[in-house]
């Protein structure tokens, strides 16, 4: 018996081709039914998120067999032609278990060291083991897996920081104020990052969002989603006492904020910190308004700079966390493989 | 003790602090990005060896050690060292030893001056009060000298989420609101200290010689201390009058007080008998 993965990804697939063998987690159980009814798998679990559809199994199929049968099981499944070859990848025995291991830390994901994909890991085989689909080789190779994400996570850097525009941009309000709770925040114009940016800061405790755009029902219509009010472009600066946060993303072509009527609209409130997060290009904010003290601006190639210094800092983990799973494979392997595959069957490298 | 004298314990624990302070100078340029145990460590060996120092004068002279500039030295570098051993024990806040060791080397160095230990007759206050006096007005410098560090860190900070966000993000110093409130919140411990230990030192300069004040040098300074302190607080309850001013203003007066607290106290017929 072998162990393989076949799988499509964004490195190797487009969305349009993702899409059409995604499936939901409630045809799951069935797939791997039909899927051992065939004789193609004794043991497996099958991994579909938006960025990866990968099947798992324990097979005792020859490699490259395997492969093309697994591929044409799934075209059918899903009622579609058989994609071209190099739109798939394959990896068997120890390979398929590094690539596992590279999957569930999150070394392979879009976003480098992102936590998502092992939650979803868990997911498909916790759907596997419910429907006894697994046996004793994916169960073991599975728990190494996750035991293996858990020593990356916990001895490199490879999760640290924000990779985000609208994440870094919260990151950067905790390092001004004393908590998100019950801060007062202000979108000005209604962009697609603002209203991340909105959310995140929501997500953190942020009290409410006051939306302001110079279409009045863009405005009502952020606002209902992110459960916030709406004034009219005309009125924020009545709003502005009370203001902690102020996200400005506006199309005009001049400055929405400049220093001479912050200054004077600063003078009007208790001394506190505000932070401006100008994601406008041009930008919506005077620079020189971080020469006032309490005033902290960050626009769109400061936040993009910071998330920027995250993947290069999230790059240098890198090899760290190959040492962590070359170390685990060699355990994996020693420990586990050898008395689930006759020996001689798997070729280390 | 193991044949050595208090200077020589304090010596040692100065020493450390100059290490630290050397070290210190690599997580300046660091950012801040990780906290560090070996800072830690090594302020905590210079806290013990001047603990020992501070046992050994105490138990020679029979009393607390707050005497001469010395001692009065070395006991508010101790009450700054001790202040931030109990908050390294937070690993988030261990950087702010970075910020301790170079103000300890510098009051550990000038306490070490040979004309400041000189052991005169008693003072003119008696028995505990003597001690309670100093030691709340000692206390209050320490206070004053912590605030004026969460000061540091918040401009240092501040300068940096202005002109340098990478750097902000990446560092391990606590939001600057945060920073704000401290220095604050020592701001006012330690004025609460130092009216304190006015008020006790007033009560028995009238007890001793009838009158409450004097135009001792010591005694004008310590008002003119007191009411620069009442002004920062007052001022900060004003709208403009927080962040970078605040932070300018509490490091500018302790400033004051770390460059005159020693020239005041030599004229002082009071102090200095």
């Amino acid at each position: 018996m072998s162990l393989l993965v076949l799988g499509l990804s964004h490195h190797s697939a487009p969305v349009e081709l993702r899409e059409r063998f995604a499936y939901p987690e409630t045809a799951v159980p069935g797939v791997l039914a039909r899927l051992r009814e065939a004789g193609l798998a004794r043991e497996a679990v099958l991994l579909s998120t938006c960025n990866r559809v990968e099947l798992y199994v324990a097979t005792d199929y020859p490699g490259a067999e395997a492969s093309t049968a697994l591929r044409t099981f799934l075209a059918r499944d899903r009622a579609v032609p058989v994609p071209v070859d190099h739109a798939w990848y394959a990896h068997q025995d120890s390979r398929s278990a590094e690539h596992l291991f590279r999957v569930a830390s999150g070394l392979d994901s879009l976003v480098l060291g992102e936590t998502e994909i092992l939650g979803q890991l868990k997911r498909a085989y916790d759907v596997a083991l419910q429907n006894g689909c697994t046996g004793r080789m994916l169960n073991k190779l599975f728990q190494a897996a996750f035991s293996t994400a858990k020593r990356v996570r916990s001895e490199t850097g490879i999760q640290r920081g924000n990779t985000s525009v609208a994440s870094v941009a919260v990151e950067l309000a905790e390092k001004i104020f004393d908590g998100l709770k019950g801060r007062e925040v202000m979108v000005i114009g209604a962009g697609d990052t603002s209203e991340k940016t909105a959310r995140a800061l929501l997500s953190r405790g942020a009290r409410s969002v006051i939306v302001s755009n110079r279409s009045f029902d863009r405005a009502a219509a952020l606002a209902k989603d992110v459960g916030g009010r709406a004034i009219h472009f005309d009125e924020w600066e009545r709003e502005f006492a009370k203001l902690d946060i102020i996200v400005s993303s506006t199309s005009a072509p001049h400055y929405v904020i400049d220093r001479a009527r912050l200054a004077n609209m600063l003078s009007q409130r208790p001394s506190r910190p505000l932070l401006l997060v100008d994601l406008a290009v041009p930008r919506d904010v005077d620079p020189a308004v971080k020469e006032l003290d309490n005033v902290f601006l960050a626009n769109v190639d400061d936040l993009q700079g910071i998330a920027d210094e995250h993947v290069r800092a999230r790059q240098v983990e890198r090899a760290r966390c190959d040492v962590i799973i070359q170390e685990r494979l060699e355990r994996w392997a020693g420990e586990f493989l050898m008395v689930c595959v006759a020996p001689g069957r798997l070729a280390f490298e | 003790m193991f044949g050595l004298t208090d200077r020589n314990w304090f010596s040692l624990a100065v020493a450390c602090y100059g290490v630290g302070a050397l070290y210190s100078v690599l997580l300046w340029r660091r950012g801040f990005r990780r906290d560090d145990w070996v800072l830690y460590s090594l302020l905590a060996v210079g806290a013990l060896t001047h603990t020992s120092a501070m046992f050994l004068r105490g138990f020679s002279i029979d009393r607390c050690p707050i005497n001469n500039l010395f001692e009065a030295s070395m006991f508010i570098s101790w009450t700054i060292v001790a202040s931030f051993l109990v908050l390294g024990t937070w690993q988030r806040l261990r950087f702010l030893g970075a910020f301790a060791s170079p103000l300890l080397f510098a009051l550990g160095v000038f306490a070490l001056f040979p004309m400041l230990d000189e052991r005169g007759p008693k003072p003119a206050f008696v028995h505990g009060w003597e001690s309670l006096h100093a030691a709340l007005i000692l206390l209050a410098y320490g206070a004053f000298g912590l605030s004026a560090l969460a000061a540091l860190m918040y401009l240092s900070q501040e300068h940096n989420l202005k002109f340098d966000k990478t750097r902000a993000v990446l560092s391990l110093l606590p939001p600057i609101q945060r920073l704000e409130k401290v220095t604050t919140a020592l701001l006012w411990a330690g004025f609460g200290l130092l009216t304190a230990g006015l008020i006790v030192g007033a009560w028995w300069l009238q007890q001793q010689q009838g009158y409450f004040l004097s135009g001792d040098p010591k005694v004008v300074w310590s008002l003119a201390v007191w009411s620069a302190y009442l002004i920062l607080l007052i001022l900060h309850w004003r709208p403009l009058a927080g962040g970078r001013r605040f932070a300018y203003g509490v490091i500018g007066v302790f400033a004051f007080v770390l460059l005159t607290f020693w020239s005041t106290n030599l004229p002082s017929a009071i102090h200095n008998p």
